[in-house]
């Protein structure tokens, strides 16, 4: 599927269905179009299936049916890989390496040279002020500078698509200032982000379009105001009690 | 802001590396054992050495019996392959295991890499591991009993052999625990008795006719044997057998291995 400007989608998801081991089914059918260049919030409560989605977009869930596109690509092919950074929501940083060995590394599982590598991993430190941690391991760093971490990570391919999940849950105010910012300055220079959040003064505050993930399903989707509007909602906080609450209490 | 990394790459139409993931991914699984030498080198290393002071040269004066060889010179080539089945075992428990728990796998598996290039590259570091030990324990035993190599052939055969099980071994155990108490019960239940009842300290034509059909049993037992055909040149059963079972457990732990890395079972949700 392209976009109206003939650019294929950053993210395509047709009937995409994951059944756990233990029968639990996360996703149901689900649908989900992205445009190139956006900036879309995925709300929804614990266990709407919002992980499982993004980790079926990751190779990192496998589908029980249906198909997930990135930029045209199938998700499990190499291409499509080569173009998402992924920050998930865990710290989940190799403890073995010193922070500099974790960015230097994953770059390199990207495809990237010796050379290109270490200057990636360089600028990505100094971008994070990490700079002066770079000869630690993950588990010497406070939570704020972990989190830093996994964000610089993600960034090190340099992703088309950069998905978030859960950011800013946890962080002080400074950080999370910080990775607004940050996302706001990715998206203008043309990375599209699929972020998830609990936080809905976040997500009304930066994405263009927002879609309501329930049970499994997509609810609903469309800009800030256009959902207020359809559901008479005063705020996003309002629009979630009504639409998503009922199911997740 | 201003960087490079704020800007999104080009559009990419095939995936082509600047230097291989595979080569990456090797080179950390290197990285990580070397980062950790005391535990994952000096550790068996030592162990194994005493074993060799202790039983093969103290105790060797207190035991004869064996033919044209010391009891030294008898134990040495089954107390390398258990080092390099124990060190097999725990490079990929310690690498994958752990790799798994704390969820860093996500962004191996969230790469490029393909499934046999990350099945390959934790398969050799495991091998190369394999290797730097049984080289350190011969660097130390062969002056001690003077062993030698009877028959370098069969021995390389056999060693690759060894070294393939040990490592595709650990990966497998590595994929399916699913705690610590896992992966340290495999230790004790399954390495420790099968390498005590494998034939490193006894010739099991000693043994009682039903003990010596349970060694046979033993998979460790071949391993044993076939690294000792190598190194004395005759060993309890034919050298051409024990190089067949070996490689015959060789494959089909790899192909086990390879099954786990394609389907993505234990590793993804």
């Amino acid at each position: 599927m392209r976009d109206p400007d003939g650019v294929p989608s950053a993210l395509v998801v047709r009937g995409l269905t994951k059944t756990y081991a233990g029968g639990f089914t996360a996703i149901d059918g689900l649908d989900l179009t992205i445009p190139a260049g956006s900036l879309f919030g995925l709300l929804g409560p614990n266990g709407a299936g919002k992980t499982t989605l993004i980790g079926a977009i990751c190779n990192l869930v496998r589908p029980t049916a249906g198909e997930v596109k990135v930029f045209g690509h199938d998700a499990d092919t190499r291409e499509a890989r080569a173009g998402v950074g992924l920050a998930e929501q865990d710290i989940n940083v190799d403890r073995f390496l010193t922070i500099r060995q974790v960015l230097t590394y994953h770059g390199g599982y990207f495809g990237l040279g010796r050379r290109e590598a270490a200057r990636r991993a360089d600028e990505a430190l100094e971008l994070f002020g990490l700079t002066a941690k770079a000869g630690m391991t993950a588990p010497e760093l406070s939570g704020g500078m972990q989190r830093r971490l996994v964000l610089a990570r993600a960034l090190l391919n340099r992703p088309r698509l950069l998905i978030l999940d859960e950011p800013t849950a946890g962080v002080d105010v400074d950080l999370r200032a910080e990775i607004w910012n940050l996302m706001r300055t990715l998206n203008d220079a043309g990375t599209t982000i699929l972020l998830t959040t609990h936080y809905l003064e976040e997500a009304e505050a930066l994405c263009d379009e927002i879609a309501l993930i329930r049970a499994g399903h997509i609810v609903d989707r469309g800009t800030s105001a256009a959902l207020r509007e359809q559901y008479a909602a005063a705020s996003i906080a309002d629009l979630y009690q009504r639409v998503l609450a009922p199911v997740a209490s | 802001m201003s960087s490079v990394l704020l800007h999104p790459d080009d559009v990419v139409e095939e995936f082509r590396a600047e230097r291989a993931p595979f080569a990456w991914l090797l080179e950390r699984e290197v990285l990580r054992y070397l980062r950790i030498w005391r535990y994952s080198l000096v550790g068996p290393v030592l162990s194994t050495v005493l074993f060799v002071i202790v039983f093969g040269n103290v105790l060797a004066s207190h035991v004869d019996g064996l033919g044209a060889f010391s009891y030294g010179q008898f134990i040495v080539p089954g107390l390398v392959v258990q080092a390099v089945v124990n060190v097999g075992y725990f490079n990929g428990t310690t690498s994958l295991y752990e790799a798994r728990r704390d969820r860093y796998l996500h962004c191996v598996l969230a790469s490029p890499l393909r499934w046999w290039e990350i099945q390959a590259a934790l398969a050799i570091a495991a091998i190369l591991r394999g290797i730097l030990v049984s080289i350190a324990v011969l660097a130390v035993a062969v002056p001690l009993t003077g062993v030698g190599v009877a028959r370098p052939g069969f021995l390389v055969a056999a060693a690759i052999g060894v070294l393939v099980v040990a490592a595709q071994f650990g990966i497998i155990a590595g994929a399916v625990a699913s705690s610590l108490d896992h992966v340290y019960s495999i230790e004790s239940l399954v390495l420790l008795p099968f390498g005590f009842l494998g034939g490193i300290f006894y010739p099991v034509t000693e043994l009682p006719a039903g003990w010596r059909v349970v060694s046979e049993l033993n998979p460790f037992f071949w391993l044993v044997q076939a690294g000792r055909t190598g190194f004395l040149g005759s060993a309890d059963v034919p050298g051409w057998s024990s190089l067949l079972v070996v490689w015959i457990v060789a494959l089909g732990l790899s192909a086990w291995s390879a099954a786990i890395f394609a389907r993505g079972r234990r590793l993804k949700a």
